[in-house]
């Protein structure tokens, strides 16, 4: 494992870009990741998240740039091992052979780390008690629900104890209790020292876990800071939704709202623009246009402002 | 790294009940069914002929020449209309029909009821046969013709062959090569697989050189073609009663090297890429369609001369060529099959060359 000294970056990314034929995948990525912190990579389908942890991880051979873990090149071949080691990866893909159980599984990809029988014995025990899998350690994967199969899959990256745990959209397709129960496995870690790169295009998950965020988005990285840098740098006003009863009413109602108070997103039954200092003479406006308010919602500043701010578009379009 | 995958694919592959029948019970059924279908040369199998004869001096003889001829189990019946009707009904495959009046000289040959729609290769042996026996019993030997005029012999540099070869020494190695080279599609099939389950992505993660993640996947179905062939030579044998002419050791050869074959064409479909759909319907009509050129199903030996050219052009019809001399040739040795080993090494150098350049690791 390699040493990890909190406070000092375990990951640094210079320029790491990726090509697909004319296709450009990832831009230049430059990012530094301290060690022992969750570090959140956040993202529409398609940003370039699951291309750049590929990179880090050795599986994706970079077409520009450079990244170190622990101060070892990423590099193809025996020049890239030790950065390998330092990396475990928890594929988005549920990377497990369902017809074996889960510890012919953990053997299998321990053994590709050189653990040896002793070590891989113990790491065994403690990846599946990390995941709460213990019980179920000999039956086939394939008997495991959802929420089972993505904890397999995490105790199969973390089974070599590496410096850096890369999580791949680790929540998708799980239900609540799963979780919660991956939430805490991945804070244990983090509280054990343990580096966690974690990527998700769900928001909520970021700002719950994360002490620092990348928000990315067409190949590259377009915000990076603590979650309150980036509220307090990117997100500007609370924004004030208005839902509306009827789409006629509504449009003439967001007509004279545009004339009266600014920018108004949408004409349907849903409206939004900057929270107002004053409700009341906005809504007197609404219903002077003829319109009634069925719903006045005032989201707070948060990553979604974010997002929204930096790329004009909702994460979630 | 190696033997970790080759138990983990093993450990898999027993899990996996189609790959199983396909690779081991298949080839079984198969060699069953062939091996049965061409042993038409026993006793038990003569073919049935159907006589009506009226009751002349020479229609007796002809009669009894056909019986004692040993080549057809001959049913005598009450009527020509009853011959007839035997072969309709295709109780019988022929039926020789002789009048009061039957005399070839004088320009009234007796009747032979066959159906003519039939396949060549299954009427012109019959009907050959039958007119021969007639003409002998008809027609008084001429000075000598009862004398052997041609011997049978195998010419120098050919290994004789072991008496009595039966079917099952074409239809074991027959069917062990076509199935043996589906171990190609299973090797193609189990990279995708790798691929849609996510755990490709694992493996190169891992501190482990390129090189040896591709050997390490490939070696665990070599061993499994070893032991399927193993099986099915040793079903061949000890089940069907097929025996070995020549040497075991070169037969030992001739199979590792038709493995090493087969694993390479398997890197080369998996370097082809493209769906589990489609890489399983090419694969499997192209390694059939190989199979069938190569003397697999049909032995290149009753093949038109071009067709047995070009089952050349496919490592099933040299590895087919090897086990033939090595099953049938007594004492045939290593030097005997060299050839045909070499030319199974150079389509597999051919296939591993071509897999190695053309394989993505990141797709």
């Amino acid at each position: 494992m390699v040493a990890a000294v909190a406070g000092s970056n375990l990951l640094s990314l210079r320029g790491l870009g990726k090509d697909y034929g004319e296709r450009v995948a990832v831009e230049a990525v430059d990012l530094d990741v301290a060690a022992g912190t969750i570090f959140g990579l956040l993202g529409p389908t398609g940003a370039g998240k699951t291309t750049t942890i590929s990179m880090i991880a050795g599986v994706v051979t970079p077409s520009r740039g450079n990244a170190t873990v622990g101060g070892h090149a990423v590099a193809a071949g025996r020049a890239g091992f030790a950065a390998r080691r330092a990396v475990g990866l928890v594929p988005q893909e549920l990377a497990l052979y369902e017809e074996l159980t889960a510890d012919q599984n953990l053997a299998f990809f321990g053994r590709l780390y050189g653990l040896d029988r002793a070590t891989l014995a113990d790491r065994t025990d403690w990846a599946l008690g990390v995941v709460g899998l213990v019980e179920r350690r000999r039956d086939a994967v394939s008997t495991y629900s959802g929420g089972m199969k993505r904890r397999l899959n995490i105790a199969a990256g973390m089974l070599h104890r590496p410096a850096l745990l890369v999580l791949d959209e680790p929540t998708v397709g799980v239900d609540p209790q799963s979780r919660r129960h991956i939430f805490d496995t991945i804070r244990a870690l983090r509280d054990g020292g343990m580096t966690v790169l974690y990527t998700s295009h769900y928001m909520e998950e970021v700002a719950e876990l994360c002490d620092r965020v990348a928000i990315m988005d067409g190949g590259e990285v377009v915000a990076l800071g603590s979650i309150a840098e980036l509220v307090a740098r990117h997100a500007g006003a609370p924004i004030l939704e208005l839902e509306l009863a009827g789409d006629a009413a509504a449009l003439l109602a967001a007509r004279a709202l545009a004339a009266r108070h600014g920018a108004v997103e949408g004409t349907g039954p849903l409206l939004r623009l900057p929270r107002p200092a004053q409700l009341g003479p906005l809504l007197v406006d609404v219903e002077t246009a003829g319109a009634t308010v069925v719903r006045v919602t005032v989201a707070s500043a948060g990553l979604e402002s974010v997002f929204l701010t930096l790329t004009g578009r909702s994460l979630r379009d | 790294m190696l033997l970790a995958t080759i138990k983990k694919d093993l450990q898999l592959l027993l899990r996996d009940r189609g790959a199983l029948i396909s690779l081991f019970l298949l080839p079984v059924v198969f060699i069953a069914v062939f091996g049965a279908f061409f042993s038409g040369d026993n006793d038990g199998d003569r073919r049935a002929i159907a006589v009506w004869a009226a009751d002349t001096p020479r229609t007796r003889a002809v009669v009894t020449a056909l019986e004692g001829s040993q080549l057809f189990e001959v049913e005598r019946v009450a009527s020509a209309e009853a011959a007839r009707a035997a072969v309709a009904a295709d109780r019988v495959s022929a039926a020789v029909i002789l009048p009061a009046d039957f005399d070839p000289a004088a320009g009234r040959p007796g009747e032979l009821a066959i159906d003519e729609a039939l396949a060549p290769q299954v009427r012109l042996p019959v009907q050959g046969a039958l007119q021969a026996i007639v003409h002998y019993a008809v027609f008084p030997p001429a000075l000598g013709a009862d004398l052997p005029v041609l011997v049978a012999a195998t010419p120098p540099g050919i290994q004789r062959a072991l008496r009595d070869v039966d079917a099952f020494q074409l239809s074991v190695p027959g069917n062990a090569v076509l199935f043996g080279f589906f171990l190609a599609l299973t090797v193609g099939l189990a990279f995708a697989e790798e691929r849609r389950w996510g755990t490709w992505r694992r493996i190169l993660a891992a501190p482990v050189p390129r090189a040896t993640v591709l050997l390490a996947k490939l070696v665990p179905y070599g061993l499994v073609g070893l032991a399927q062939f193993a099986f099915l030579f040793g079903l061949g044998a000890g089940v069907f009663g097929m025996r070995v002419g020549g040497s075991l050791l070169a037969l030992v050869v001739l199979t590792v090297a038709v493995v090493t074959c087969a694993v390479a064409l398997g890197l080369a479909i998996a370097a082809l890429g493209g769906s589990e759909k489609r890489m399983g319907s090419v694969g499997s009509v192209s390694l059939l369609i190989m199979g069938l050129l190569g003397g697999a199903m049909v032995p290149r030996a009753i093949m038109p001369p071009l067709l047995k050219t070009v089952g050349l052009a496919v490592p099933h019809g040299w590895a087919l060529d090897g086990y033939f001399t090595l099953l049938v040739r007594d004492g045939a040795s290593l030097a005997d099959v060299l050839p045909q080993i070499g030319a199974i090494l150079g389509f597999a150098a051919v296939f591993a060359a071509f897999g190695v350049w053309r394989f993505r690791f990141e797709r």
